[in-house]
């Protein structure tokens, strides 16, 4: 009999090992979630089953307005990221390998290696000159700094869905008297459609969770959720925190379980 | 998607006007502002105050040192205000456009970072002590020797907040040395005291308010305000106010020397220095707020609770820590550094 192949799913306390990893990533998680629905003015202390803190937030028009804010921050930013990664990676991938090219994958991804403290100190003084120098005060400045730490989140997937896709089809096309456009818009973009989907959720969820840049770019009455809910922690946390939360995971779960029947469906 | 550019255009748009008449940026700590007292003051002045949130002072530091905040009012620290001033991003008042300025209780007016009130105006102020669950311990709670001598009942039950300047210096006061010392005497016994100590302690965490609701803890070195929201909870929780000296903390309004908004600002302040409104501003964060007469307008569970009206005898040992010379912040760095070992 042959030897059956290496697996790590039967090594000895795999099971272990698996339960307790997905206990301690979830049960946090699920406490939140929990008492989300307490009727007590705690988030330790259980006092019943109800939905008033899901009132209590919805009443809120300060969570309200930062709610709307953080979408409209977020989907600006997906589309900005997402369309120029998308350039960008067709730009690094669908041709010879060029001089200087190492040097580009390292300018895209700065901001994944760059600190998050030190961009937004940076990102903080840089603006503080166009502030003053122009009296604009807009959603504009967060726009443009979430639409640039989400590039290399978007652009990653992108460019490992063209690596991955054979540069013959293309030539196929080109040798069928297809212009360069036809070629791109009938046969390039529809393969690369699921990488792009995937770019754009990631942005969107990384630009949707940002703390620390948001934090230091910010000008007046422009809170996002997470920096409201930073401000609420350092008081006293009441389960209205956990009720926006709740919220927000079960918008990242749907978006995510839409994403996978999606990109299901198309392969 | 149409719907949603235009959305955002609207959004920019708005949002650029801001400085036009009739509106207010305050920058303020989170949680900290009563809709209430903003409401009542929109209703009074057609002037709207949009607030935004920080969480530590040298993040609003930083932000407003860098220029073009946009704000017009911040809310610092004690030990803060000093350098707001010394780097010029506070401008000093015009007390004649402040007409309740005499509102302000005597006590409050000539403070070590603010003599007379010139650049602040109070907002809001507290005190660090112990609270102490009475049904585990029913010794005296006003003394810091419940956490740096800790009584059999109390052993590995006690939690100590992780605030540097909050605990070393209370070990130097209980030990009798000023705040900021730099007699090293002094310094040494604070230290010995506090890692004698430490063994018996059960955590350095933050939380009181519900770890102390649900008895997880039976005594937390804690804050005032989140103290009296134990006692709500739980009602064997008391709040113990250490004799040998404990630390007072004020965080104080101050008008921003490039705010665009100075007419609305000035409204502003002194519509809260009128007790009625500084009380709301009281109601809502559980906090004392410095203005005389404000009691009388604060909900009945606060007018008498022992947590906010510091009691007579208590009152002389409450210090407001300076900001230290950068020797003795060394030492209190290098006790606090070999405390968290």
């Amino acid at each position: 009999m042959a030897e059956r192949a290496f697996s790590a799913t039967r090594l000895p306390g795999f099971a272990t090992v698996a339960i307790v990893v997905f206990l301690a990533l979830y049960a946090p998680i699920i406490t939140l979630v929990v008492f989300s629905f307490n009727d007590a003015n705690s988030v330790a202390v259980w006092g019943g089953l109800s939905w008033r803190w899901y009132q209590v937030a919805w009443e809120n028009t300060l969570v309200k307005e930062a709610a709307v804010r953080s979408l409209i921050i977020a989907t600006s930013a997906a589309l900005i990221a997402t369309t120029v990664a998308t350039m960008a990676a067709l730009g690094t991938t669908r041709r010879a390998a060029f001089r200087g090219q190492t040097a580009i994958y390292v300018i895209i991804n700065q901001p994944l290696m760059v600190p998050e403290i030190v961009t937004a100190v940076a990102l903080l003084i840089f603006f503080a000159w166009i502030k003053v120098a122009t009296g604009y005060q807009g959603l504009g400045y967060l726009i443009a700094a979430h639409s640039a730490f989400c590039i290399p989140f978007a652009y990653l997937p992108i460019r490992a869905r063209l690596e991955g896709m054979d540069l013959s089809l293309e030539t196929a096309a080109a040798d069928l008297y297809a212009t360069p456009w036809q070629a791109f818009r009938r046969v390039t973009l529809p393969l690369l459609a699921p990488g792009i989907i995937a770019g754009a959720m990631l942005a969107f969820v990384i630009s949707l969770d940002d703390v620390v840049i948001t934090e230091f770019v910010k000008s007046g009455g422009q809170d996002t959720l997470p920096t409201y809910m930073l401000g609420q922690i350092r008081r006293a946390v009441t389960p209205d925190v956990n009720a926006i939360s709740t919220a927000l995971l079960a918008l990242t779960v749907i978006l995510l379980t839409a994403f996978f029947l999606l990109t299901r469906k198309r392969d | 998607m149409k719907k949603l550019l235009s959305a955002t255009a609207l959004l920019l748009a708005s949002a650029s006007l801001a400085g036009a008449e009739g509106v207010l940026n305050l920058y303020n700590w989170g949680n900290y502002t009563s809709p209430e007292l903003l409401k009542k003051f929109e209703e009074e002045t057609g002037i709207k105050v949009t607030v935004t949130d920080y969480d530590s002072n040298d993040t609003a530091l930083a932000k407003v040192a860098a220029g073009g905040s946009g704000f017009d009012l911040v809310v610092p620290s004690a030990n803060y205000v000093p350098i707001f001033v010394e780097k010029g991003l506070i401008r000093e008042l015009d007390l004649t456009r402040l007409a309740n300025h005499g509102n302000i209780a005597p006590e409050w007016v000539d403070v070590p970072w603010d003599k007379g009130r010139k650049f602040t105006i109070p907002w809001q102020w507290g005190s660090t002590g112990i609270a102490v669950n009475t049904s585990v311990y029913k010794g005296d709670p006003n003394t810091s020797a419940v956490f740096l001598q800790v009584p059999d009942e109390l052993k590995g039950k006690i939690n100590v907040v992780p605030e540097m300047n909050d605990i070393v210096n209370l070990a130097i006061m209980f030990v009798g040395g000023e705040p900021c010392t730099e007699d090293t005497e002094v310094l040494k016994k604070a230290r010995d005291a506090l890692l004698a100590a430490k063994p018996d302690w059960l955590s350095m965490d933050y939380g009181a308010t519900e770890k102390m609701s649900n008895n997880d803890w039976a005594a937390s070195v804690n804050w005032n305000g989140s103290s009296m929201r134990i006692r709500l909870a739980n009602p064997d929780v008391v709040f113990g106010f250490p004799r040998e000296g404990y630390p007072l903390f004020m965080d104080s309004v101050a008008l921003l020397s490039d705010a665009k908004n100075v007419e609305e600002a000035y409204k502003f302040l002194d519509f809260i220095m009128i007790p009625e409104n500084a009380a709301m501003i009281s109601s809502f964060a559980r906090y004392a707020n410095g203005i005389a007469g404000s009691e009388a307008f604060m909900p009945e569970d606060m007018k008498t609770a022992p947590e906010v009206v510091v009691p007579e005898e208590f009152r002389a040992a409450g210090r407001f820590l300076p900001t230290c010379s950068p020797k003795a912040t060394e030492y209190v760095t290098a006790i606090w550094t070999e405390l968290q070992k």
